[in-house]
This record gives structure tokens, sequence and C-alpha cells, in this order.
């Protein structure tokens, strides 16, 4: 793993760098895959480097590409009025991006928006589809991931409804903390702002306040967590449950 | 038992093709669905799926502390149970009947044999499960940007879209007990509602008066209605013809 691999905020958004064919993607669903399965799924599969804040999808676009992240986080954003957004999901390396195609629907209804810069797998939908129709392990794959992202949406939904901003902020660095696998994150205040729903005066405070409270360490952007355990703790009781529901493909 | 309404009342029955449908007819169960009755529980084994034809069905998620919130409704559209599609899992929480009438249930195991046949209920039922997630997604939206009214509105104008005609059947204080909403705010907002006549209790019905919810509708209403008819089949249609 390259060091600090989600610091990478100033990459043009869209300048895709190349990336070594051979680079060992690490997706827990492709892993999970029987091995002949992966292999011919392999040659469909072009590594791929995602910068911060590039969007992959907005709302109503046609899916070009699924994509499996390996490093790389991405949010997946629910917009209205054409300004307001919220994140409903994330999807790391436990998952994929561009699901609908596997339900059979072309069409993101939803902003797909690197959150964390890293390399990620990506496949022609096209050809996903095919893959798909193949291989049975890909299918089980793909709905029980499909069960853990309803899952997740709907843990979302309640933990918006219910829980204070500090707490949602405690989940969403933990949640991220855990896909990314780093505690150290460069992420502004008006991006939190996005992803949580809430005004940015809102985030302010709430990072304030885990900061005082020794949890984290934010400036400029930079975030670190700094005791873990206390930040759990901090976080709602839905962080916990996110994490037992989650089932890992093995 | 016979219920007054054909299958093909549900949606998703209604767009099968005839050969699929006429294999599943004989297993197709119409029942009568009432008011507060659990149909599908986590933890719990799971023996039938059920297509609503006149009846809503509400998905509730089970928070940590054991309440309940709702993060989905499924009406003559849809199918509650879909966990079932999706593996061996459930989904932590459970399917309550949130507006009594009839629909069919149809037991797991031929839910099962049909979906391994990978034909065209799998490929309905697979979308009916993203425009969940969308429904989810949406309600997360709108609760966070858009006032109780609104969302009211557009909460009553989905159950209108799920159901035959313009009437729900819930009691009078169902709608503060809404388990996602604020109790107060809600029953402020339902007054509003009945003032503007958009809404009537009569007899333990509520008469809903489409227009004039729509006038007061958030964008979202309108925003995931166009995407969930791309997705889905919802013509009015009779039953397809068996063979």
């Amino acid at each position: 793993m390259p060091s600090d691999p989600h610091i990478t905020a100033h990459t043009i958004p869209g300048e895709r760098q190349a990336v070594d064919r051979r680079a060992f993607i690490t997706n827990k669903l492709l892993n999970a895959l029987p091995r002949n399965n992966y292999r011919r799924m392999l040659t469909g599969l072009e590594p791929v480097n995602l910068a911060f804040g590039e969007v992959l999808y907005e709302p109503g676009d046609q899916i070009s590409h699924v994509y499996f992240p390996g490093i790389a986080l991405v949010s997946l954003m629910t917009l209205v009025d054409d300004r307001l957004t919220l994140e409903v999901g994330m999807v790391g390396c436990e998952g994929m991006v561009g699901l609908p195609v596997a339900l059979g629907i072309g069409v993101s209804p939803f902003r797909a928006l690197v959150q964390g810069a890293g390399t990620a797998m990506r496949m022609k939908s096209n050809w996903f589809v095919k893959e798909l129709r193949r291989s049975t392990a890909l299918q089980r794959a793909l709905q029980r991931y499909t069960h853990t992202l309803m899952a997740q949406f709907a843990q979302t939904a309640a933990c918006n409804r219910f829980h204070v901003v500090e707490e949602r902020l405690a989940r969403w660095l933990l949640m991220t903390r855990d896909r990314v696998q780093s505690t150290d994150f460069r992420l502004t205040q008006e991006f939190l702002s996005h992803m949580l729903g809430v005004r940015r005066v809102g985030v302010t405070k709430a990072a304030g306040h885990l900061q005082q409270r020794r949890l984290i360490e934010y400036s400029r952007g930079n975030i670190r967590i700094v005791d873990q355990p206390g930040l759990e703790a901090a976080s709602c009781s839905c962080y916990r449950a996110n994490r037992n529901s989650h089932i890992d493909p093995v | 038992m016979v219920t007054p309404d054909p299958p093909g009342q549900n949606h998703l029955l209604a767009a099968l093709a005839a050969d699929d449908f006429s294999r599943l007819l004989p297993h197709l169960e119409g029942i009568e669905l009432t008011t507060g009755q659990t149909v599908a529980e986590f933890g719990f084994r799971q023996d039938y799926v059920f297509f609503p034809t006149s009846s809503l069905i509400a998905l509730l998620w089970r928070m940590e502390d054991g309440t309940h919130f709702q993060t989905g409704l499924v009406g003559n559209e849809g199918l509650a149970g879909i966990g079932l599609c999706l593996g061996e899992f459930g989904i932590p929480g459970r399917a309550v009947v949130q507006s009594a009438g009839y629909g069919y249930r149809l037991a797991s195991t031929v839910l099962k044999t049909e979906l391994d046949r990978r034909g065209q209920l799998q490929r309905l039922l697979l979308r009916f499960t993203q425009t969940l997630l969308m429904q989810m997604a949406q309600s997360a939206i709108c609760r966070e940007h858009h006032s109780t009214e609104q969302q009211l509105c557009r909460w009553l104008l989905l159950c209108l879209d799920g159901l035959p005609s313009h009437q729900l059947s819930l009691r009078q204080d169902s709608i503060a007990d809404m388990p996602a909403w604020r109790r107060a705010g809600m029953t402020d907002a339902a007054n509003q509602l009945q003032a503007s006549q958009a809404l009537q209790y009569r007899g333990g019905k509520i008469t809903l008066d489409r227009p004039k919810l729509e006038l007061r509708v958030c964008d979202c209403y309108q925003t995931g209605k166009g995407e969930f008819d791309g997705l889905l089949p919802r013509k009015q249609m009779t039953a397809p013809q068996t063979a």
C-alpha cells in the first residue's frame, strides 16, 4: 500500500494516471470469486487511479463502467433541487460501484463521487453483464452485496433522522477509516457538509467538539483519528450496527 | 381464499409473460391482509413473499435500541420479502401491513425455484430492488431538507400510487404514529392537510385528493416517480391470459 494514499486532494479530477497493469488491487468482492472466474474476469478488468473529487457518474448518466475499488473510496450521493446533497452509501474495497448494472439497469440514480483517492479496477458495463450471466459465484456475491448496501442505506436514513451531527460525523469518519484502512484523511468542511447533508457551521461545530474531546485532530482539511475507541464511543449505535450487518464475501 | 382482486392487479405479476404467469398461478394464494399484521420478520423463517393488490406494506428497519423506522413502502407495484431474493440473509427489520386490503402470497421455495430459472421474474425483482434502494435514498434526503408537510404529502402520494383506489384504510392516529416521524409535527401537518381538504377522515378511512397533495409536495415525489416509472411496469392492466 502506498503511504498516505488518501491525501491526494490536488489531483485534477478527470485526469487519469496510468496504473501498472500488474498492480495488485485488493477488492474483497473480486477476491472472493473462484480462481477460474477471477482469471476470466481479469481480461476485462482495467486498473485505474481514481482522483479525489472525481465524479464517476451523475444521476441519470449511463453507467459505462463498473468499478471495484481497491484503496479508493466512493460515495453514493443523492441530490435534491440540483444542489442539496446527502451521502446515502459508501463503497470501498468490500464492494462495487455501478450496482444498478447488476440489477439490470444501465443508468445511475446517484452521483458516485470519489471521496478517497486510490486504485480501483474497472470493467465495461456490457462486458460485466456478460460475466455476470456466466458466473453464478459473481451473481451470489452481488446479491449479498446488494443486501449489504440496502442495509447501509436503511441505516444511514435512520441515523440521519435520529442522531445529532456530532454522532453522525463520528460514524462517518469511522466508516471512512474502515474502508480506506487508514486513520488519516483529507477532507474539507464543505465536503463533509455535503456528505452529512447539514450546513457547514454544523460540521465546524461538531468537528470542533470532537477535537476538544481529543478524539480527532483537525486542521486545514486534514483529519486524523487519534483515539479510535473514543471515537467509536462518541459515534451513534448505527456505526456498530452497520459493521455487524456488513457481510464479508468470504 | 378467494380475493376480490385478480393477481394481475399487482404490476409485477401483470408484467410476466403468459407462460411465466401460468406457471406461478397455481402457487399464488389470495389472502386478506389486516392493518398491523407482520408478514416478514428478521430472524424468523420466511415461508412466503407477498404481492399486494389492494394493501400497503411498510418496510421497517430495526434500530439498535429495538425501535423501528420506516424505510420503504410496498404497494401493488412490488412485493414484500425481497430479502429472500438476495440470498439467505434477511434485512434486520420487519414488514408490516400499513393499509388493509388484499394480496397474494407465494411460497419462498417456489420463488427460489423461479429465480433460479433466471427469467423474467428475476429481472423484474432485481429492478424492483433498485427502486427500493432509490426510495430509501430519496426518503433520507427528503427528510433532511423538506418540511414535515411536504414529507407527509410525498408519503401519502406514494401510498396512492401503490393502491388501486383513493382510499387508505388507516386508523386516524396511525399517521402520527408513523415510526419515522416526530409525532407532534406530523399531527400538525395532517391537520393542515385536512383543513385544506387534501385529506379527509371518514369512518376509519382516509380519502386523499391527489391534485391537492401534488400542489403541496416537494420535487422529490415527481423526481422519484419519473425514475420508478422508467424501471417498473406500472400500466393499468388486467391479468394476463392464462394459456
